[in-house]
């Protein structure tokens, strides 16, 4: 991150940045961080009711009703989120300009393998990424699948009634289950996956500043990089 | 002389004094608090136990009684044969013991104007021998109720009649005596007999009062003995489910009718449960809304579960409990409810399975991912250790493979970038996004791998080398 302003004296070449994200998906992400962060505050102290700071949180039935609001709302803004971000997906869809850099494809799987070789030692270089490395689209797809298998257990149990007048009754406790279990589930992988991903193995701010330099772009995303410089070179 | 006087008078004195403490201390026994605590059972024999004769001698004759200024009669007889069987009678307590105003005949004026009165009066005479027990109707609801003016509160010859009282408990246990136990609906109903009516049908009362049932709760398994509490606080319903726990989760109890001792845990593991646990153990006096096990089993009128009219297990009923609570909930909604089910194949198996997959998938999935993370780091940490050449402050980044050789690399890399020219093309479906991250198989790429490593220059040691050494030094 600290690309971009990094170096004075190698010119122009090192200045160069590359656009990672959007302003709109940078505030994609800066309101999924947000409303999962409420999320998860609101709503495990209400699944680990034993521990002390959750009864503290929830002592009375007032503050028991005041918690849920506050996790109600996060999950009106995080389903906001949802919408945005279908929407586009469907929009640019239709303007047949859906980038298709984060669908999963065989060479995720090679490249998974790749590494796994790697890191054993079974070989000496890493794999070379695309745009987005099997890391982040794993990152994207379970927090994908989450938030969805969150989103619609989460109405059921937020709408019992309204949902068991065409569901059957079993949907409630199965989405109860669900939705307590899931939330661990993404808060144990945003924590172990993404967060040594972008903070312990390198520092990836490219999220909120939008920008990698082209050391990092060439260091962790080398065909992105080989496929714009061949552009740019063709180009010039 | 007149000094030694003094010192022989002073040691007399002391003497007698000692002797005194002495003797008063061994002949008297236990002390009065001492006394109180043995009494229930074996209340010390009392010196003037012989008198009783002497009172029965005239009390014991047919029609004795005195009319009181409120109107009532005093019945004055008393059943001598009923007095020397009961607990009093047994153990030889003095008729004076209680009525300590007598001291002779005739007997000093009555003071008390009412049978109420004398029932009043009376009470506090049983202190003395049970002050236990008595310290604790101090604090019942009966008390509380005395208290503020309710002449007709219960005091303890309400349900200890003191003349006829029978032995309550076992002395070597302290239990309740089977036959106290089948009275003890009897006592209560003298003033709660509607709660009677519908205790004796539920299916505790009837199996109490028909079949002398004595494992079923009576009154005071659930509202105490001497210190009852109002059923209708804040804390009395946040216990409620560990009241009803007591026996439903007493596994040998339970096996004998086929009753499940999951009820509790069931319970607490679900919202309503949750809260009212936590609530009765942090916050008893704090009112939920949420419903314990009367709410929907009923109190005094608790049916078996299959009962038609009442039993939870018939739809109808459980769905009419519900909407006293969720007043839209329709035909569907009591299943939400597992009904102090386990989930298992056969009942809620969408929960069952549910379990079942979270249960293979968090180890599975997030601990290879957890794994992968861990052999990331050591690698890097690894890699870091093994080459502490700096390049140049800003060349960092763990993977330092020099720039030149990539440039290189690019233009003769690039037709074999095909995979990223028309990024819309591979469109395989979203859905094995977890199946990405793992150990599959594929190691049908290696070809393609090796070339990359080839074009990379710098190590022109054979590919297939596992060492890292070589690749220590490889930048």
């Amino acid at each position: 991150m600290s690309g971009t302003q990094a170096k004075s004296t190698p010119l122009a070449r090192q200045e160069r940045t590359f656009l990672r994200f959007t302003l709109g998906q940078r505030w994609e992400h800066a309101l999924l961080f947000l409303s999962i962060l409420v999320l998860l505050l609101t709503g495990l102290p209400q699944k680990y009711r034993e521990f002390s700071i959750s009864q503290d949180l929830l002592a009375t039935p007032d503050q028991v009703f005041l918690i849920q609001n506050i996790h109600h709302a996060a999950a009106i803004l995080l389903s906001l989120v949802v919408i945005y971000h279908l929407g586009r997906i469907l929009v640019l869809m239709s303007r047949r300009s859906l980038p298709g850099d984060l669908l999963p494809t065989m060479q995720d799987l090679r490249d998974a393998w790749h590494m796994i070789q790697y890191l054993l030692f079974l070989r000496k270089d890493k794999p070379r990424f695309g745009r987005y490395n099997f890391e982040q689209k794993v990152t994207y797809w379970v927090v994908f699948f989450s938030v969805a298998i969150m989103g619609i257990s989460g109405l059921i149990i937020w709408f019992p009634i309204q949902a068991t007048s065409f569901l059957p009754g079993g949907v409630v406790p199965a989405a109860k289950l669900a939705h307590s279990t899931e939330s661990v589930v993404l808060a144990i992988f945003i924590l172990i996956w993404h967060i040594y991903h972008v903070h312990i193995e390198r520092l990836n701010l490219s999220m909120f500043t939008g920008r990698l330099s082209e050391e990092e772009m060439r260091t962790y995303h080398e065909k992105e990089y080989e496929r714009l410089a061949g552009q740019s070179g063709e180009r010039k | 002389m007149r000094l030694r006087n003094l010192l022989f008078v002073a040691g007399l004195v002391a003497c007698l004094v000692s002797f005194g403490f002495a003797l008063s201390s061994a002949s008297a026994g236990p002390s009065f608090m001492d006394r109180a605590a043995v009494s229930v059972n074996q209340p010390a024999p009392h010196p003037q136990a012989a008198d009783n004769s002497l009172c029965l001698s005239c009390h014991s004759q047919a029609g004795m009684k005195v009319g009181l200024d409120s109107g009532e009669t005093l019945q004055l007889t008393i059943d001598s044969e009923a007095f020397g069987a009961s607990v009093h009678g047994t153990n030889e307590v003095a008729c004076t013991s209680c009525h300590t105003d007598i001291t002779g005949f005739p007997h000093p004026d009555r003071k008390v104007q009412s049978l109420r009165e004398v029932t009043l009066t009376f009470s506090a005479s049983c202190t003395q021998c049970h002050s236990d027990q008595s310290a604790l109707a101090m604090d019942s609801v009966h008390q509380k109720a005395l208290a503020a003016g309710n002449q007709n509160a219960a005091v303890c010859a309400d349900c200890h009649n003191p003349h006829t009282q029978k032995p309550m408990t076992d002395p070597a246990t302290g239990k309740l005596l089977p036959e106290a136990r089948l009275e003890i609906p009897n006592t209560c109903a003298k003033c709660h007999n509607a709660i009677y009516g519908v205790y004796a049908q539920s299916v505790h009362g009837a199996a109490l009062t028909q079949e002398g049932n004595l494992d079923v709760p009576t009154c005071v398994d659930c509202h105490g003995v001497h210190n009852i509490q109002s059923p209708t606080t804040a804390s009395f319903r946040n216990s409620v489910p560990s009241l009803c726990a007591k026996c439903h989760t007493d596994e040998t109890l339970m096996r004998k009718y086929g009753l499940s001792t999951q009820v509790l845990s069931t319970y607490v593991s679900d919202f309503h449960g949750t809260t009212v646990e936590i609530f009765s153990k942090e916050f008893p006096d704090q009112p939920t809304n949420k419903p314990v096990c009367t709410d929907c089993h009923g109190t005094h009128d608790i049916m078996r579960i299959d009962d038609p009219a009442k039993g939870l297990a018939v739809r109808e009923n459980l769905l009419k409990k519900c909407q006293a609570c969720h007043p839209d909930a329709t035909a569907n909604f009591p299943d939400a409810w597992m009904s102090h089910y386990i989930p298992s194949p056969e009942k809620y198996p969408v929960v069952y399975y549910i379990n079942l997959f979270y249960k293979f998938m968090i180890p599975g999935v997030l601990g290879s991912m957890g794994l992968l993370v861990v052999m990331d780091f050591t690698r890097m940490m690894i890699n870091r250790f093994r080459k502490p050449k700096p390049v140049v402050k800003h060349e960092e980044p763990s993977a330092p493979v020099p720039p030149a050789p990539v440039e290189e690399a690019a233009p003769a890399e690039t037709p074999k970038a095909e995979e990223e020219t028309p990024p819309v093309e591979e469109v395989p479906p979203p859905a094995e996004a977890e199946a990405v991250e793992a150990e599959p198989t594929v190691g049908l790429e290696e070809p393609e791998q090796v070339e990359v490593e080839s074009a990379e220059g710098e190590s022109p040691a054979p590919e297939g080398s596992n060492d890292e050494d070589k690749e220590a030094h490889n930048d």
